[in-house]
């Protein structure tokens, strides 16, 4: 029962007012700069993506959006975050060995699902300790 | 649930005692295999346009960690091409066994040497040098050869499959993971053992082969190091070999007190949450340190990472294994209870590779039409975009992995410390306090 | 032996072959045009044979990060060239020569360095005609000497204000492209002091007339080729800040240190085109060489053999943009 609160209840949720943010990313072989982003949800995310090397790409999980820059030719990628939550954004142009683990941290409003996760955890430990006490 | 034996059903077990379903399999797999090395070697340096990449790190270790693993134990270790050149050239054959036994050393593997501590040795090189090996064909190639070289060689010096037994760095952890697996291969009744003359499970037939992993099957309690090759069936005169359907971690109710094998543990642990941390984060400095090998970030990662698993990981570890009276009993209580550790790194390694599986998966139908990046396209597929899969079921699926792998692990930590006769309280915790770090560097 | 060992034998060694033969096979069979970064090697092969007349059948891959592909001088759309994947291109040649052919997308500080050649032989060889002589050869100009423009504008010259003032003045001799080319926006500012207009008065009949000598489709191919070009080292604003500014900056330092007796080290910073005392003092046949001709152990490429004549004054056209208002010009 305490796992299904954990999981499923609606937690208190501050209404912010969405704002516009823009955010400037500079990608290199093989990170972002910076790579970790915070919004609050519904706000307007533009982000301004200038490779410093070689042509790199970003694209965010959960969102299937993407771009790609071309070194002296920043792109520009706009998407509403509608969806709270983490999300990992990633290189989706092969740059290199280490593409595949050129990622990023998108995260909209709080990272509910991790605490969730956290919750649950505790919840489900609490329970076998419980257990273990009563036999 | 008890336990239900497959091999009542006369067709499941005709196929496992009949040698050509089995060598129907071994072919396809060292064909796969060598084409892989082939592959890695002169196709395209693009690791992940490259057969060996796309089906070695991201096909073959989602298929091994998702479901051989899990669900069939050592499953793996029977139908790997590895030993297979080999084995065949020790015993004489590819079939039965021969008239005429060829005259190689068969040396017994050295005493000082019969543990994982090789294992846990060849685990941590690749590790190490991961970020380097899982991008790169043709390195990944050099490795596979590698291995496939040291299994012959040592079939022409020692007995048996000495390479798969000690050596062999996938058989480090899936034989300490196949603890927790569903199936196992046992005896059916210890007496007819007691009266068997010969013994030809272990010291072979004219039907078969003795046991190539070294175990008496008359004595087999755990699946940590059968590799289900299936020899014993054929030469068990007495038909008292079965394999057998069982719960989960069956293994676990009676765990094993060996240091190498909790120090497997650790180490499968402990790499799993710095993979997450390095490969999937968003921290570029620890990438950069991880991938230039040589340098003197490189040396400080490796050094950092050997001590998570060496010191960090084990002292808090033995901190929980509390009341000291000696050396002996303290050592045989930690790696009691490291079997706690087990399921948890299993459901580990499932969280994390879930991620890059689902994130790269797309590459393998690319790869399956160009193989070699030569601008083929066998099934037309080869101009699939990279797109990540299912990744509305990836947060979750990590949640049930890690959350499903803490309740295990302290169901398992229970049933160990009152093995043990001690508090399974702290140990426990250690397995919520590692899981909400996992959680953390994942989602 | 049993017939069943025999033939299992026989199984397994047809089907290792298979494993090791296919592959080997297939690789030698398909010779491939590999893209590397110019640190990496570059093109590899740099130089291919070809006949006037025969198509040209090119496969390309890269073996590391994006590049691209394309012929000077030939009217050809670029290709993209994708690590891992093979590009198809035909090429067909109706003059013989020595075609220059370049990677087209940014893949490192080196990036124009990745060029090969495509040696065209047949027909047509003799007599070659003779090449054209760029214009600061004939005029004589030192591209290296100091062109610095004694006089700047207060404030950003603009082309509109400029065309207003213009129609109260005799511009016929300027609005010519051989007065344009030859003369720096300064000589033309110079040359109107017989008029009784202010300073930025007349910078603004300048950049009138700098704007009357191109048109809007130059400008915007000029920005094109800029942007895709230029902008990495010289800045997308061309501030001479581009994201490679700081590594060239230092492989000037370290080429510095290595040279002995060097007095006048050639800059290795990029030009920054928003410096008015160097732009304002260059003459559009000036830039126009110094883009043919490269920057002679700086970074700066030499495009004499990749851009067609009206490419470059297209962009040497845009360059000025960076000076003057062009108001309705795409910017």
């Amino acid at each position: 029962m305490a796992g299904l609160a954990v999981a499923f209840a609606p937690l208190p949720v501050q209404p912010i007012r969405p704002q516009e943010r823009t955010f400037q990313i500079e990608a290199r072989q093989f990170a972002y700069s910076p790579s970790e982003l915070n919004v609050n949800p519904g706000d307007t995310i533009t982000i301004r993506l200038i490779s410093t090397d070689v042509v790199h790409g970003l694209y965010v999980d959960g969102y299937d959006v993407s771009v790609e820059a071309d070194p002296g030719q920043t792109a520009t990628l706009t998407f509403t975050a509608t969806k709270p939550g983490s999300f990992r954004f990633r290189c989706n142009i092969t740059c290199g060995a280490m593409h595949p683990f050129m990622i990023g941290k998108l995260t909209v409003g709080a990272n509910d699902w991790l605490f969730r996760s956290a919750g649950l955890a505790m919840v489900a430990v609490l329970g076998i300790v419980i257990l273990v006490k009563r036999s | 649930m008890a336990k239900i034996e497959l091999t009542r059903n006369t067709s499941i077990k005709n196929a496992l005692i009949s040698r050509y379903p089995q060598l129907a399999v071994f072919v396809v797999m060292l064909m796969g295999y060598i084409f892989a090395i082939l592959a890695g070697l002169v196709g395209t340096p693009v690791g992940s346009h490259n057969f060996i990449i796309v089906f070695v790190w991201i096909a073959w270790w989602a298929i091994l960690i998702l479901v051989a693993v899990p669900f069939f134990g050592r499953g793996w270790c029977a139908v790997c091409p590895i030993p297979l050149p080999g084995e065949w050239l020790q015993r004489g054959a590819v079939l039965n066994p021969p008239e005429k036994k060829p005259k190689w050393f068969n040396l017994r593997w050295p005493k000082a040497l019969r543990n994982i501590w090789l294992q846990n040795i060849s685990f941590l090189l690749l590790a190490l040098f991961s970020s380097v090996l899982l991008t790169t064909p043709n390195i990944t190639g050099i490795v596979l050869a590698g291995m496939l070289f040291a299994a012959i060689g040592l079939s022409t010096i020692f007995e048996r499959r000495a390479f798969c037994r000690y050596l062999c760095p996938v058989g480090g952890f899936i034989g300490l993971y196949s603890q927790t697996a569903p199936i196992e291969l046992r005896i059916k009744d210890k007496q007819v053992c007691a009266t068997c003359e010969g013994k030809p499970c272990y010291n072979g037939s004219t039907n078969g082969y003795g046991c190539p992993w070294d175990v008496f099957p008359g004595g087999l309690t755990k699946n940590t190091y059968c590799g289900l090759c299936m020899e014993c069936l054929r030469t068990c005169p007495h038909d008292n070999i079965a394999v057998n359907m069982r719960p989960f971690s069956a293994d676990l109710a009676k765990p094993s007190t060996r240091m190498d094998e909790a120090f497997k543990a650790f180490i499968m642990l402990g790499s799993a949450m710095i993979y997450a941390g390095v490969l999937l984060g968003p921290w570029g400095v620890l990438k950069d340190a991880a991938y230039n090998v040589g340098t003197s970030a490189w040396f400080i990662y490796a050094a950092v990472f050997l001590s998570i698993i060496f010191l960090v990981m084990p002292s808090f570890f033995a901190l929980c294994v509390t009341r000291f009276e000696n050396l002996n009993i303290f050592k045989k209580r930690f790696a009691t209870l490291s079997a706690a550790l087990i399921p948890l790194g299993l459901m580990f390694w499932v969280a994390f590779s879930l991620s890059f599986v689902l994130t790269n998966a797309s590459y393998i139908l690319a790869s399956l039409s160009d193989p070699l990046g030569l601008g083929w396209n066998l099934f037309g597929t080869a101009q699939t975009t990279w797109q990540p899969m299912l990744t509305t079921i990836l947060a979750p699926g990590q949640t049930l992995a890690l959350v499903g792998g803490l309740i295990w692990s302290a169901r398992t930590a229970q049933k160990a410390a009152n093995e043990a006769k001690v508090s399974a309280i702290p140990v426990i915790g250690y397995c919520l306090i590692v899981t909400a770090v996992m959680l953390w560097l994942l989602l | 032996m049993k017939r069943s060992e025999l033939l299992s034998r026989i199984l397994i060694t047809a089907g290792m072959l298979l494993a090791v033969g296919t592959p080997l096979f297939f690789w030698t069979q398909t010779p491939l045009i590999h893209a590397r970064m110019a640190e990496n090697g570059g093109w590899n092969p740099d130089v291919i044979q070809a006949e006037v007349g025969n198509p040209l059948h090119l496969r390309l891959t890269s073996d590391d990060v994006m590049h691209g592909f394309s012929v000077g001088q030939m009217k050809m759309d670029a290709v993209d060239v994708e690590p891992g994947k093979v590009t198809d291109v035909t090429l067909t040649f109706d003059k013989p020569g020595i075609y220059t052919f370049f990677c087209t997308r940014w893949c490192g500080v080196n990036h124009w360095r990745m060029r090969g050649t495509i040696e065209v032989s047949g027909p047509g060889a003799n007599p070659e005609p003779a090449p054209t002589i760029p214009l600061y050869v004939t005029l004589g100009f030192d591209l290296d000497a100091p062109h610095e423009s004694p006089v700047i504008p207060s404030n950003q010259p603009s082309a509109v204000r400029g065309q207003q003032l213009a129609t109260n003045l005799e511009m016929s001799k300027f609005s010519n492209p051989d007065f344009y080319r030859t003369n720096s926006p300064y000589q033309l500012f110079e040359a109107l002091s017989s008029t009784n207009l202010s300073d930025l008065e007349k910078w603004d009949v300048v950049s009138y007339i700098w704007q009357s000598n191109t048109t809007p489709k130059a400008l915007t191919n000029g920005r094109d080729l800029y942007a895709q070009n230029c902008a990495a080292c010289h800045g997308e604003n061309g501030g001479g800040d581009g994201v490679f500014a700081d590594d060239l900056a230092k492989a000037g330092e370290a080429s510095m240190e290595s040279m002995t007796g060097a007095t006048d080290m050639l800059m290795q910073t990029p030009v920054d085109f928003t410096d008015s005392k160097r732009i304002l003092g260059a003459a559009p046949a000036l830039l126009q060489g110094k883009i043919l001709r490269g920057g002679m152990g700086t970074g700066m490429p030499m495009w004499g053999s990749i851009f067609t004549e009206e490419q470059i004054w297209d962009l040497v056209a845009y360059l000025y943009s960076f000076q003057f208002d062009y108001q309705g010009e795409a910017q």
